[in-house]
């Protein structure tokens, strides 16, 4: 009933405005009518999307894409060769490295918030925490430029363990929709009353929405409204989230685990045109043990990440659909006494693959033992401009807190052309 | 020399300017230049608000709550034509008043994230000092200045939210008290103000020193206390990009901002001040005071900002924006349309010892303040004030006002905080409904919430004597039953058209009206019309 394209559910919601109309007996000029398919039809224009796997608590560079063999700092991982010739990856990647064609692997990253909470925030806003304006999350720019106002469903939906910044000053309508790491739905997301009395309920609402609307035209009152439809909306289409029924089959690909499930949620909801949805990967974090974690940690992401860029792929969503790849932080290359890394941020790395990223290639580099970055270091502010190039979004569109002028991306931040 | 005859000059003109003014209460003076900006500007004001839309008004934006039906049903029926003055004189005098402005100024000294989280997260001596200050009538300049000095028994929060970090106080202090945006100064020279680093860092000079010590209690009585050491100075490393690692700065010697460096004795010879400790609880008082020094500054009659930017901020409190706007911008780079009634605002204010209720009381008696919020204009406050601005609640009163509306507490059994973690749901959906530029958004957050908990089905819920439960039990015909449910939530009698709409979904509800009377209740509360004071 519920078709997941994003066409359904933008025609959908034209249906529902009809009805709205009608069912208050009234013909009211919203004055948003037009607005919203101007702005429904950018966002189709445009079509991109972003997903964003989050490695949480920052994975280890020298272990994954940046490896060291023969050097002190190595470990004992072995790399092995990739579907690309002369780009190595880790032996525990092997089903990313038959997709290397379609990465871009940046290994110079040089960032500067060493710790979680920082880190995690300059890494979802690319700007510092304790700046203390208060900057949007990837998720809610992305929401903000790619997401359609007329779909059902939320254009920031995030699973699992991810970012601590929130909409910022973009404002409330762009704050995330977080699920459970399982793909529960959030709070306050189920409705206690029968479809019948939940309509009657709505109607008579809508009724007194008009009633007030008539004579009041301030646009606080329609946002609030509108909300109330977004909510609506929702509540009837969130079958979408619903991926029971496809999940048995899909858990051969993706792995069966709760971030290979988060994948497969992330390409249903991309599919039925939710603009971003970042998922999030625990456990990264590994002070001590770092080498027991990071297999563990690889195989689970392996199965997931190739399955996503694979199913992505192979419905023709990959050439516009951005998939990021990344953390906080990198991991120390000396190993410390309980065979753990610790935070590293002068040299490390974060991948790009899809949206229009030139595949098969490394960008950037570090020294023998993988200490300081050797050639085209890469700051936040750098990788963001080269996201929202790719995705079409001006990455030096300016923004106010107050009278403050604020840009999506540092002063001095440059995409890196050879990606793109 | 020079300046003294200056200082003479400025006194004499405040004389002069209350001499002329004083004889006329202050709204009559924002009535007679609003309405001439409105014909300069060739604007035509929406009608005068009608009763039942100023009661509603002026009760949420002087006790934040809104009136009980039986209120608004005996303010309908006054027919002294001095009701409103009445009624506002009445509020100004409610205890409600001075806990409804302890949230307003809770907000504006704290907002909804603090630094300095783990002390300033409960606030509730905080706000209790501050209500304390309201019904005792302290003027906003001593308000002001107790909260600069943190030595009263609860008055210290304001200043421990900036522990070690002079920067951030300066930002908070000058933005709040002055009305002025000094955080670009902190990185670079200001790139439109006037304002340059050293300017930054000299008024940083007077929290340079400032220390948080233990108050004693624990855990959620923990208690903080403001001291000050003897030495210390901010050291001054140039523009933030040209900075280096390990580059030491200049010390910065304090200076009030705009004004003359801080006269400051030298400490006696050999002086040597000890570190202090963690868990210290109280430091001898410093052989100068810089934070007396500034307090004394800032809250003087002469002060160029202090007045003008409290002026202006309650302004837009009543008003939906400063004359200045936003109202902590207050840099000579703005020429307000309206600032000869700032100023004239102003000057009145410190005339009346910077009492707030005074000021208040002739803001909500102007014309301007008393527009309908009916109207085609899109904004939800305009630039000449010629319709009422509309406004989001705030968290704290959305509680407050459902809690009246439904007759929550008619039993007076219920507890003042919301059961089921219902305050942290209602701060989290209602905390922040604003974007950067201060514009409300609906927040997918704030309905899912509205339409699916129980949080708020059990506030609507019938029992014992509650609204729900009133109109289940009325034998009163269905009209009379669903005006009483519109005077109860939207403080108004319905329209004919709403009265038969409702009539008719109550009575399609056959044998189980409770179901339908909740449904009714919970339409009306989730109505723009309830959301925002308008």
């Amino acid at each position: 009933m519920f078709g997941s394209s994003l066409s359904s559910h933008i025609g959908r919601r034209a249906f529902l405005k009809g009805a709205l109309v009608s069912s208050a007996g009234i013909v009211t000029n919203w004055g948003g009518i037009s607005h919203t398919r101007l702005a429904a039809e950018e966002a189709m224009k445009s079509g991109k999307k972003c997903i964003l796997l989050w490695m949480n608590g920052g994975a280890s560079q020298i272990d994954t894409f940046d490896m060291k063999p023969g050097r002190p700092t190595a470990g004992p991982f072995r790399p092995i060769p990739s579907k690309v010739t002369g780009i190595q990856l880790c032996e525990y990647l092997p089903k990313m490295g038959q997709l290397m064609d379609k990465l871009a692997v940046i290994r110079s990253m040089k960032t500067q918030s060493p710790d979680h909470p920082d880190g995690i925030y300059h890494m979802h806003t690319c700007y510092k925490i304790s700046e203390r304006t208060p900057h949007p999350e990837i998720g809610a720019v992305i929401a903000k430029y790619l997401g359609n106002t007329s779909s059902d469903l939320p254009s920031f939906v995030r699973m699992g363990s991810t970012g601590n910044g929130g909409a910022g000053y973009l404002g409330p309508q762009y704050e995330p929709f977080s699920l459970g790491r399982d793909g529960r739905l959030p709070s306050f997301s189920g409705s206690n009353l029968s479809e019948e009395a939940e309509k009657k309920r709505a109607d008579l609402l809508r009724f007194i929405q008009n009633e007030f609307a008539e004579t009041h035209k301030a646009e606080p009152f329609e946002s609030h409204r509108l909300a109330k439809e977004r909510a609506y909306r929702l509540m009837k289409a969130k079958q979408v989230f619903d991926i029971s029924k496809d999940w048995p089959l899909a858990k051969e690909r993706y792995g069966d685990t709760e971030f290979g499930k988060g994948c497969f949620m992330a390409r249903k909801l991309i599919e039925a045109g939710v603009p971003f949805v970042e998922v999030g990967q625990e456990n990264y974090d590994s002070h001590s043990d770092n080498f027991v974690v990071h297999k563990a940690n690889m195989n689970v992401l392996d199965s997931a990440w190739s399955a996503l860029l694979i199913d992505l792929e192979e419905r023709g969503l990959l050439k516009d659909t951005l998939v990021v790849w990344m953390g906080e932080v990198g991991r120390t290359p000396n190993i410390n006494n309980r065979a753990g890394r610790d935070h590293y941020i002068r040299a490390w790395t974060t991948v790009l693959a899809g949206g229009g990223i030139k595949g098969g290639q490394v960008y950037g580099s570090t020294d023998a033992d993988g200490k300081e970055v050797k050639e085209n270091p890469v700051s936040e502010g750098d990788l963001f401009s080269t996201i929202y190039k790719t995705l079409g979004i001006n990455a030096r569109a300016k923004h106010h807190v107050g009278t403050r002028p604020v840009w999506l991306t540092p002063e001095g931040s440059k995409p890196i052309a050879e990606l793109l | 020399m020079k300046i003294s005859i200056l200082s003479s000059l400025f006194s004499l003109l405040i004389l002069v300017d209350v001499g002329i003014y004083a004889a006329e209460p202050l709204h009559k003076s924002i009535n007679q230049q609003i309405s001439a900006a409105w014909k300069q500007n060739n604007l035509t004001p929406a009608e005068k608000s009608s009763d039942e839309e100023f009661l509603r008004r002026v009760t949420l934006d002087l006790l934040g709550t809104i009136p009980t039906a039986e209120e608004v049903i005996a303010f309908l029926k006054d027919n002294d034509p001095q009701k409103r003055e009445k009624l506002i004189d009445k509020y100004l005098a409610d205890p409600r008043f001075s806990q409804s402005q302890t949230l307003v100024w809770d907000q504006v000294l704290f907002g909804r994230n603090p630094l300095n989280p783990e002390a300033t997260r409960k606030r509730d001596g905080f706000r209790a000092w501050l209500t304390a200050q309201f019904n005792n009538k302290i003027g906003l300049d001593q308000i002001a200045k107790k909260i600069l000095l943190a030595e009263e028994e609860g008055s210290e929060l304001f200043l421990v939210q900036y522990r070690s970090n002079p920067e951030e106080a300066t930002v908070g202090v000058t933005r709040i008290f002055m009305g002025t945006q000094l955080q670009c100064a902190r990185c670079h020279d200001h790139p439109f103000d006037k304002w340059t680093q050293k300017d930054f860092y000299g008024m940083a000079g007077f929290f340079v020193r400032l220390v948080v010590l233990d108050g004693g209690g624990t855990g959620p009585d923990k208690k903080y206390k403001i001291g000050e050491k003897s030495t210390g100075e901010v050291l001054f490393t140039g523009a933030a990009k040209d900075q280096k690692p390990g580059q030491k700065g200049e010390p910065i010697k304090p200076k009030f901002l705009g004004a003359e460096p801080l006269n400051e004795p030298t400490p006696p010879m050999g002086f040597k001040e000890e570190p202090v400790k963690e868990g210290t609880k109280t430091l001898p008082k410093p052989f100068f005071s810089r934070k007396e020094k500034f307090a004394d500054w800032l809250a003087q009659p002469k002060n160029p900002y202090f007045a003008k930017a409290m002026v202006n901020r309650i302004w837009g409190q009543f008003m939906g924006r400063g004359i200045v706007h936003p109202v902590d911008d207050l840099g000579d780079h703005h020429k307000p349309e309206l600032g000869a009634l700032l100023d004239q605002m102003t000057t009145q204010f410190i005339g009346n010892k910077f009492d707030v209720r005074w000021l208040i009381r002739e803001i909500v008696l102007s014309d301007a303040y008393q527009l309908s919020s009916k109207g085609p204009s899109r904004e939800a406050s305009l630039r000449f004030y010629e319709r009422a601005r509309v406004r989001p609640l705030s968290a704290e009163e959305i509680m407050l006002a459902i809690r009246q509306a439904t007759g929550y507490d008619v039993d007076n059994k219920t507890p003042s905080r919301l059961p089921n973690a219902g305050e942290e749901y209602f701060l989290r959906y209602f905390g922040e409904p604003l974007n950067g530029l201060g514009e409300f958004q609906g927040s997918l957050g704030e309905h899912l919430f509205w339409n699916n908990s129980e949080n708020i089905k059990g506030l609507i819920r019938r029992k014992k004597g509650n609204l729900a439960d009133q109109v289940l039990t009325s034998k009163e015909p269905p009209e009379a039953k669903v005006e009483k449910l519109f005077l109860a939530v939207l403080s108004r009698r319905p329209s004919e058209k709403e009265t038969s709409k409702f009539v008719e979904f109550l009575s399609a509800a056959g044998s189980k009206p409770e179901g339908a009377v909740e449904d009714a209740i919970w339409v009306l509360l989730n109505s723009p019309e309830f959301r925002f004071n308008h």
